[in-house]
Parts: C-alpha cells; sequence; structure tokens
C-alpha cells in the first residue's frame, strides 16, 4: 500500500513551511490544517493575523477547515483511511492538549524541526545568561549548509 | 485535491478577493479592527525577506527605528522559517562570523522563550516571579486603558505606535519595549493586559516571546523594571515623533534616569 493512505499531515500554527519535516517525510499523504474556531475566539485574534496566516495556507498542500482542530483531526483521518496522523513538533500546551485527544483514535507521529542548538544535555533556564552560556557554543554550527545552498541561490556570499 | 463541502476556498484571483472571503468567513474578527498588513504570509515571500538579511548592518543599526532590521519574526512564528535555515544565511551571508554574533544571539532569545514554553506551558501568563518595582501585583490595574487602545493618550510616540500596531501587525522591538515600559510602569498597569493587546495585533505574536519579553519589561522576569526616558527615545527615533508632540519639553518620560526611577518607584529599595 502507498505510505498516502496510512497517513495523513496535520499542519498547525508553528510549522507553516512546506519543507517541514512532516511534509517532507510524507510528499504523498493527504494533509490538513484545521482554524481553531475557540482559539480565534478566545484571544480575539485581528484579521491581519488571519489574513498572513491564510496566505501562508495558500502555499502549502492542504486541505483548510475549520472548527474543533482534534474532532476535524480525526474526521479527515477517517475519510482517508489512515492510521497515522503525522505533524511537527511544538512546545504549546494547546498542540499537547490536540495530540492527546487524537490519539484517543489514531497514532501520532510528531517529528521535530532542525535545531538551533545541536545539543540535547541540560540547560539551565533561570535567565538568558545561564542558557547562552551552553548554547552560544552551539549556536553558531551550521547544520546542512549544502542544502541550504541548493534550496536558495543567494550569489556573492558563496 | 479532493472537493468537500467543508472545505474552505484555496483558489483566489488576487489579494483582495482572498481579504474579502476571510471578512466573510470571520465576521468576528473584523470587530476587532478592519486593518490588512502589507506584510505577505507565505514560504516565497519569506525567502525573499531572508535573502534580503545583513547580518553586520542589523548588529550596528538595530536599536533605532530606521535600523536594518529583517522582519522575519511572522515568518520565525510560524515557522515558515525554521531557526536552524536562517542561522545559516546569517552565515553565509555574512563577511565574517564576528558580524553573525548580535544576530544569531537574537535567534538564541527566540530558542530560549520556546524552550521555556515547553517547560512552564501556561505558566507565561502567571508572573514567574514578584515585581521589583516597590509595587505588589495587586497594584497594578487588570484592563488595558482604553486612551491606550485607541492612540489618544496626547503623548505623540505612544499613540503612534499603538497605530501603527493596529494598522500593520508590527512595532519594532524598542517601539514594543517603550509601549510595554509605559504601560506597566507609567500606567501601572498588569503586563498580562498589554500581552494580550499586542498578542491580537502582531503578525509574529507568539505567547511565549511576547508574553516573557513582557515580564522583562515588568520585572517579573527579570532583576529590574525596565525604563527609558525621552532622551533614549528621541535618540533611538530621530526625533521624528518628539518634533510633532504638543507634550515636548514636559511630557511623562522627560528627566534623567534617576528622576524618573524615584517618580516611578518611590517605595522601591535595592
Amino acid at each position: 500500500m502507498p505510505e498516502a493512505r496510512s497517513t495523513i499531515v496535520w499542519v498547525h500554527g508553528d510549522c507553516l513551511n512546506p519543507y517541514g519535516p512532516a511534509l517532507q517525510l510524507h510528499p504523498d499523504a493527504p494533509a490538513i490544517w484545521v482554524w481553531d474556531d475557540a482559539l480565534l475566539d478566545q484571544w480575539q485574534i485581528s484579521l491581519k493575523r488571519i489574513v498572513f496566516i491564510y496566505e501562508c495556507l495558500l502555499e502549502l498542500p492542504v486541505v483548510i477547515r475549520r472548527g474543533d482542530v482534534a474532532t476535524e483531526v480525526v474526521a479527515f483521518a477517517e475519510e482517508h483511511g489512515a492510521q497515522i496522523v503525522a505533524t511537527t513538533e511544538s512546545p504549546s500546551p494547546r498542540f499537547r492538549a490536540i495530540c492527546k485527544d487524537i490519539r484517543r483514535s489514531f497514532k501520532v507521529q510528531t517529528l521535530p524541526v532542525d535545531p538551533l542548538i545541536n545539543y540535547d544535555g541540560h540547560i539551565d533556564l533561570k535567565r538568558f545568561s545561564r542558557y547562552w552560556r551552553v548554547a552560544e557554543r552551539y549556536a553558531f554550527d551550521p547544520t546542512k549548509p549544502e542544502a541550504a545552498q541548493e534550496r536558495f541561490d543567494f550569489g556573492g556570499n558563496k | 485535491m479532493m472537493t468537500n463541502d467543508r472545505n474552505m476556498r484555496r483558489d483566489f484571483a488576487d489579494r483582495e478577493e482572498l481579504i474579502t472571503y476571510i471578512r466573510e468567513q470571520f465576521p468576528d474578527t473584523v470587530r476587532v479592527d478592519d486593518y490588512v498588513s502589507t506584510t505577505v504570509g507565505g514560504r516565497k515571500a519569506a525567502e525573499k525577506q531572508l535573502r534580503a538579511i545583513q547580518p553586520g548592518r542589523y548588529a550596528k543599526s538595530r536599536n533605532f527605528m530606521n535600523g536594518a532590521v529583517t522582519r522575519l519574526s511572522a515568518y520565525i512564528r510560524y515557522g515558515v522559517l525554521g531557526l536552524a535555515e536562517v542561522r545559516d544565511t546569517a552565515l553565509r551571508r555574512a563577511r565574517n562570523k564576528n558580524e553573525t554574533q548580535k544576530f544569531i544571539n537574537e535567534l538564541g532569545w527566540r530558542d530560549y522563550w520556546q524552550r521555556l514554553y515547553a517547560q512552564i506551558g501556561d505558566g507565561i501568563w502567571q508572573d514567574r516571579e514578584p515585581y521589583k518595582t516597590g509595587y505588589s501585583a495587586r497594584s497594578y490595574a487588570a484592563d488595558l486603558p482604553e486612551d491606550i487602545r485607541e492612540g489618544s493618550t496626547g503623548l505623540k510616540c505612544v499613540d503612534s505606535f499603538s497605530q501603527e500596531l493596529h494598522e500593520t501587525g508590527y512595532l519594532h522591538n524598542h517601539a514594543r519595549m517603550w509601549m510595554a515600559s509605559y504601560i506597566v510602569h507609567w500606567r501601572r498597569v498588569r503586563w498580562q493586559a498589554g500581552a494580550r493587546w499586542f498578542l491580537e495585533h502582531l503578525l509574529d505574536g507568539d505567547p511565549a516571546s511576547n508574553n516573557l519579553s513582557w515580564q522583562w519589561v515588568a520585572s517579573t522576569f527579570s532583576h529590574k523594571p525596565y525604563f527609558f526616558n525621552r532622551d533614549n527615545l528621541e535618540r533611538y527615533t530621530d526625533g521624528v515623533y518628539c518634533r510633532d508632540c504638543p507634550l515636548v519639553g514636559h511630557c511623562d518620560f522627560e528627566g534623567s534616569y534617576d528622576e524618573l526611577a524615584q517618580k516611578l518607584f518611590p517605595h522601591k529599595t535595592d
């Protein structure tokens, strides 16, 4: 069976990137974005923010729906007979709650983005200065410079 | 792509048609205000902006309102651009590593806020520490005063920043700091009220970066409150607000830092 039949991609507001890990790993899978009606209402998100996000979505291969996010993602996965919902990691507590709801029906595959700091050890977050003391050692190491070079042609600085 | 009645539209002849559709679909949002930013969303626009960054000039001029800021924040906030690829681009575009120091340090702030968010979640809405202003949290008003929201305080700078926030969804970082400081320390309003207002309007509005930066200004996540005086504002704005301000010479921000500290934080003990 092709992968597209077993996996759908849920795109959320922390990764509106066509080169994001979930869309990259599952390029042929059906993908969905859901406008979180409760969130828009709660936060009174202004028109200009919605326009900006909508413009980002129009460059992504996603079906756009609205409502309760977990309910809509689950319905979309069922429509496609999928078993797995793939998405991109996010620190947001709302993201975690939605994943928890989706997990009642489907397996959720959460993929990480390329980190700024390629270090898995403990970092003290009490103050930025403490974080930076450790992070600074890794922050200037380029990741995948060749791949990035392919994507852009800046000229001059090669 | 399959058709389905529940699917929202993706086919628009132009931006105007998209905006009209959004106004129809999200009528509640138009009640907040009806402005649309000139900053366009999407990966193509993001890449164009990324190609224009000048890390060396950024380092030297970023605190000035007309400095070489990158305007990448909205794209980074929504992950249209990843921090790692932005860093990689900066490293390629700079003439030497030294030129990238400040820019990559600022990317570090974004990474730091995100890591803290993962750790404390909705705790970003609570005071991380007590205010170090001589006042307790109870001394601060819960709601944002209407004259700030409406841009009718009479202070040319504050009113202009309020208007810019509403109309464009963007404020220069320094203007965000001045606004936050004015709201929390001059008007003695809880930082949460201002943070919530910013999140309604900023295209790059991210709960963690926004709230924790407000807390830094308020002193609930720093050792001391951030405040400024007119000389500072005038210098970094090239005087454009003070020049036309009816209150120039006797505005709330006049005075030395010591004088303003006395006025703003009379009960503060170091």
